[in-house]
């Protein structure tokens, strides 16, 4: 006997193929929305990411961008496509996941998106830099670097390749001496500075400027470097607590160098950026215990 | 004296602690100071920051700070002069960055974890043993914890723990406040078990 379907008592017989048809389209639909809507939350925790990484809320950027991965890795899972791909492989990105944004890229290429490849080989060599380094490859370590800072459109790729070019950097010029060493500082503090020309809203570039300028005794321009890294803001509370004491041994070194005269314009003008920035003193942030001087 | 509440929530972290480690309780002190200090500071993602076992900052960046830099930072904390005047005044810059790396994520960033790690010494003044143990001390800390077969159970106390902190309303309080009660209830209690 056959067996008579719900379906098909409502439907009649003549109906059945196009109500089946009609089943078929609602499950496609179901599925193709299931998948959208994954892609749409994944492309939402991505952006939410990006916002608080634009505000340096690095702990809950990253929360966002761990959920923007899970979500891109269930729609790859079950529609792969470019979008998808590119989507994870940022995220992966993100999450510093070098080896599997890098396969993303290549997947995403593989399915259509242009610059995948080129993305993948940019996140390669970062990687490889990263490996040379470990292994006290300088040099090439240095020059792929360099290439990354010039080249890369992708901003951790070109963040991650700026710090540790420039740690190469000082490492480098606290081995060396007199010209040598203002030589190199120069050329970091140069590369640094065109970079932080290029985006003068990323606080961590100033940063880097200012901890070179340090190096060159410039304590003026490295204070006004960290002030304004301090106000734009920096990724990690370490970075942070590193720059406000920069602050505060610049101030301490133009408290030596400078006459009696600048000092004081000096002073009256950090004394009001101590207030803005509630410091329990001068040589004090407010994260800091205090202590006898 | 009846116990405070901050007392009270210190007295319950620890008790638990003590079922997770019973024989670790150089780790109480680090451990509550993290989750407490990642609790207040920030809501989400604090259990990753607890383990951040890295001396804080890139460690590359702790070892390239100018000659200049070190030189102040120890002549900046009047302790840590006396204890290293010898080489501060002969400038054996060798010797500063050697200790400098250890001592600078404590005594400049203030690291919750390593500051709580190094409080005996830090309270008595003994840099110099802080700079010999560091490496041994911190790598004992992280293996005692990755050994630890149930991190999750580990991961749901300390944030308990943390959650009731919030709750005291500590803002009112300073950290070095909150800090000084948590070491004195642990030496408190560790010092009656011990007798």
């Amino acid at each position: 006997m056959n067996k008579v379907y719900p379906w098909e008592k409502a439907v009649g017989r003549e109906k059945r193929p196009v109500a089946f048809f009609v089943l078929l389209l609602f499950i496609c639909f179901a599925l193709f929305s299931s998948c959208a809507s994954h892609l749409r939350e994944a492309k939402l925790h991505y952006t939410q990411g990006q916002e608080y990484s634009r505000l340096y809320q690095t702990e809950e950027a990253l929360g966002s961008f761990k959920n923007a991965l899970q979500e891109a890795e269930r729609v790859v899972s079950k529609h792969p496509s470019s979008q998808a791909y590119m989507l994870k492989g940022m995220a992966e990105l993100k999450l510093k996941l070098w080896q599997s944004a890098e396969e993303s890229f290549r997947l995403a290429h593989s399915h259509g998106f242009e610059k995948g490849e080129e993305w993948a080989q940019q996140v390669s060599l970062l990687g490889l830099a990263l490996s040379l380094e470990e292994l006290w490859v300088e040099e090439s370590s240095l020059r792929i670097y360099i290439f990354l800072i010039q080249k890369s459109k992708l901003s951790p790729v070109t963040i991650l390749a700026a710090e540790r070019y420039t740690d190469a950097m000082l490492r480098k010029a606290l081995r060396q001496e007199g010209k040598e060493r203002e030589k190199l500082l120069a050329s970091a503090l140069k590369t640094a500075q065109k970079l932080s020309d290029g985006d003068l809203s990323c606080g961590f570039y100033h940063y880097l400027c200012s901890q070179i300028l340090s190096h060159l005794a410039d304590y003026g321009k490295s204070f006004e470097s960290a002030l304004m890294a301090k106000e734009l803001g920096l990724p990690t509370e370490e970075v942070y607590r590193d720059n406000d004491l920069q602050i505060v041994y610049c101030y301490q070194k133009l408290k030596e160098e400078l006459a009696s005269k600048e000092w004081e314009g000096f002073q009256r003008k950090y004394m009001e950026w101590v207030k803005r920035w509630k410091w329990k003193g001068p040589e004090t942030p407010s994260w800091q215990k205090e202590r006898q001087r | 004296m009846p116990k405070s509440p901050l007392e009270k929530t210190v007295e319950s972290g620890i008790s638990f602690l003590s079922k997770i480690f019973p024989l670790q309780s150089y780790l109480y002190f680090p451990l509550l100071n993290a989750s407490l200090f990642w609790a207040i500071k920030r809501t989400k993602e604090w259990k990753e920051k607890v383990f951040s076992w890295k001396v804080w900052l890139d460690p590359e960046r702790v070892h390239v700070k100018p000659d200049d830099f070190i030189l102040c930072f120890f002549k900046d904390h009047p302790a840590l002069m006396r204890c290293f005047e010898p080489e501060v005044r002969k400038k054996d810059m060798a010797s500063l960055r050697k200790s400098f790396v250890r001592l600078y994520p404590l005594l400049g960033l203030e690291d919750p974890f390593l500051s709580a790690l190094f409080h005996q010494e830090m309270e008595s003044g003994d840099y110099r043993k802080i700079v010999k143990e560091f490496d041994q001390k911190v790598r004992q800390a992280e293996e005692d914890i990755n050994e630890l077969k149930n991190q999750s159970q580990l991961i749901r106390g300390l944030k308990d723990f943390a959650g009731e902190m919030v709750s005291l309303n500590l803002e009112l309080l300073s950290q070095e406040k909150v800090q000084k009660v948590i070491a004195e209830v642990i030496k408190k209690q560790i010092g009656s078990k011990n007798e």
